[in-house]
């Protein structure tokens, strides 16, 4: 005879045995799934990125590009890209920025040239702006008016064509994601620019904290 | 219920016309809605939720002979998450750009009830192969109904299919036919028209 | 401030913006099923609305400290059993299968605590309980608060995941007691046959989708008043 504890026990296990089972294989499987496959989703998440640099830097070879990590202003470490051309030679940066659009947040690479006088390229790597309308701004035919734009002067909307340095002819009906765009633009090249021209001087001198990409 | 199961052909036959899960069931709308704006995402979508509906099935039914009847919807949640789990993986692995298009909902997948109700009615009652059977015909069915209506948003909304020019320039697109309810309206008239179809064909015969 | 305005916009973004039906398509099946009377689509939103913030709570508690990559037991455990503190513990694949737990579990403790504690309350929505475990939007929920725990830089804390389910709770309230007005009227009107029941009720979803369309930019509003008022 068994006292009803054990028996009790007994047949919770005889219950269970088979949830505890599928538990374990299921847990196996997903382990094997995801040691075989993370380092790819991690590198397809990186190239996202490191494919458009030649776009945005004249010049650039992905396979010279640093990626740096640095303390932003409200102390987390953010990334950025150091560009270089096939000899090395660096040659820009490019930022990763986001801010509120119009529907959703609008995620976007600035390249720059190294001393931060000229905006080389502009690309929109995540939108959810309206359909036909905001969504416009991934065109090339947009994002190409922001090439060669002074880095000093911030960016403006007109709705007309643009007569001033510093303006962007709006999208039709997308006024406000164009201005988003901008403002992410400028907030980007403000937040960034002294601490990468300080960083520079330190990394010329030798004490550079850059990971370099494999 | 009828004192016969199903047999296999039976139940292959079933889930594309007659019992289709979209049109007759209205079973796992979420996506149905959510993905269809163009062909590429509608059919990347069936083929994760064909893969999940059949391995699910196959699996419940190999171990239908040892589920306890109250742990059941344990077993078949359990096995649905992690199938729908190792689809996610080995899109963001291969497919990075569908899988970042689809986004929440290629994991939503768990909570697509054609799945589950395809493990009760089905998978946790008959053998391998009519499961097997029932699995195919099931996702067919479904690739049928989210291919259907990518094909009037997406031709109407952006004058294109699976990304080829099919409208001639002149044509304005549909902006709405892209966004949300768009998807309401196709979807809200198709259901009409399929039922239309059904209705006629009853009273012709 | 900044805090407040973000956490104005999360949630007007998930109640109005993007509502969790008409804009994600996230719930629609109890958004057709439950919606023929007003005060049972009521207590469905109210039934959604609870369960959904009780699994964000659960689920950003779990993400936090165990899922995301970073999270700080594992790694915690990982050195205390002597591996090497170099290697990152990622869990996250077990996420989807943890978030399906916590929402089934949360359901069962709800359906069990409301029914002990509040007998009235247990009446007026108890029943919905156990539908809604199948419920997407709230799987959706859990996944958009994950998906703002995968960046270092910008954390989601608890405030910023419980005002995006109770922001997303409203909105399906929202969207479901007005299309239970709707129908209510509907039963009277003259519909083409082929399109009654849900044929009619996604075609009404349409429009209702296209006028919440219209709340698009409304969080800036807000903010830009939010902001007037404290200066």
């Amino acid at each position: 005879m068994m006292d009803p504890e054990t028996q009790k026990n007994r047949n919770y296990l005889q219950q269970a045995w088979l949830v505890l089972l599928l538990g374990f294989l299921y847990g196996g499987a997903l382990a094997g799934v995801h040691t075989s496959l993370a380092p790819r989703i991690a590198e397809n998440r990186l190239q996202e990125t490191l494919n458009v640099i030649p776009d945005l830097v004249p010049g650039a070879v992905i396979q010279q590009t640093e990626m740096l990590s640095i303390a932003g202003p409200g102390g987390q470490m953010e990334r950025i890209y150091r560009t270089a051309d096939a000899a090395g030679q660096h040659n820009g940066w490019v930022l990763v920025a986001a801010g509120q659009g119009f529907a959703d947040r609008i995620e976007i690479l600035v390249g720059l040239d190294p001393q931060f006088t000229t905006i080389t390229g502009v690309y929109v790597l995540d939108q959810k702006e309206t359909p036909g309308l905001g969504d416009d701004i991934r065109d090339a035919e947009f994002l190409d008016q922001f090439r060669g734009k002074s880095a000093d002067i911030p960016l403006s909307v007109v709705k007309m064509s643009p007569s001033l340095p510093g303006e962007v002819q709006a999208l039709t009906g997308a006024t406000v994601s164009t201005w988003a765009v901008c403002d992410i633009v400028n907030q980007a090249i403000d937040q960034w620019r002294d601490p990468i021209l300080d960083q520079q001087v330190s990394s010329a001198s030798g004490t550079s904290s850059a990971d370099e990409i494999p | 219920m009828a004192a016969a199961s199903p047999t296999a052909l039976e139940r292959f036959l079933n889930g594309i016309i007659p019992e289709n899960p979209v049109y007759r069931q209205l079973l796992g709308m979420c996506p149905v809605l959510a993905v269809t704006g163009a062909m590429k995402p509608a059919l990347t979508m069936a083929a994760a939720t064909a893969f999940v509906l059949i391995c699910a099935n196959l699996l419940i039914s190999l171990i239908r002979g040892l589920l306890k009847p109250h742990l059941r919807i344990l077993v078949f949640t359990m096995t649905i998450a992690t199938f729908v789990t190792i689809a996610d993986r080995f899109l963001a692995a291969y497919l990075y750009d569908m899988s970042k298009e689809l986004g929440p909902y290629v994991p939503l997948i768990i909570a697509n009830c054609l799945i589950i109700s395809r493990c009760e009615i089905c998978s946790s009652k008959q053998s391998v192969g009519v499961a097997f059977a029932d699995g195919v015909g099931m996702s067919l069915g479904f690739a049928l109904a989210l291919a259907s209506i990518a094909t009037v948003r997406e031709i109407l909304g952006s004058g294109t299919w699976f990304g080829l020019t099919v409208l001639p320039s002149f044509w304005p697109t549909w902006g709405i036919m892209v966004l949300p309810p768009g998807a309401f309206l196709v979807l809200g008239l198709l259901l009409g028209l399929v039922e239309w179809i059904g209705h006629r064909r009853a009273t012709s015969t | 401030m900044d805090n407040v305005a973000l956490l104005v916009q999360i949630f007007f973004g998930a109640a109005l913006i993007n509502n969790f039906v008409l804009h994600y398509f996230v719930g629609i099946c109890p958004f057709l099923g439950v919606s023929r009377r007003i005060d049972m689509a009521f207590g469905m939103g109210c039934a959604v609305t609870f369960v959904i913030s009780i699994a964000a709570l659960l689920s950003w508690t779990f993400t936090y400290y165990i899922l995301r990559p970073e999270a700080p037991l594992p790694a915690w455990f990982w050195r205390m059993a002597g591996g090497d503190p170099e290697v990152q513990i990622d869990l996250s694949v077990l996420s989807y299968i943890m978030y399906i737990f916590v929402i089934a579990s949360s359901v069962q403790f709800v359906e069990m605590y409301v029914r002990r504690f509040f007998p009235p309350l247990y009446k007026s929505f108890g029943v919905f309980l156990p539908l809604i475990t199948t419920n997407c939007a709230i799987l959706f929920a859990c996944l958009e608060i994950m998906k703002n725990l995968q960046d270092p830089t910008q954390l989601w804390g608890l405030p910023e995941a419980l005002t995006l389910a109770v922001g997303g709770g409203v909105g399906f309230t929202l969207a479901i007691v007005l299309m239970a007005g709707i129908r209510e009227e509907l039963e009277l009107c003259n519909i083409p046959k082929p399109l009654r029941g849900a044929g009619i009720t996604l075609i009404v979803a349409g429009i209702m989708a296209m006028a919440f369309m219209g709340f698009t930019g409304v969080d800036q509003g807000i903010q830009n008043i939010l902001n007037a008022m404290i200066e």
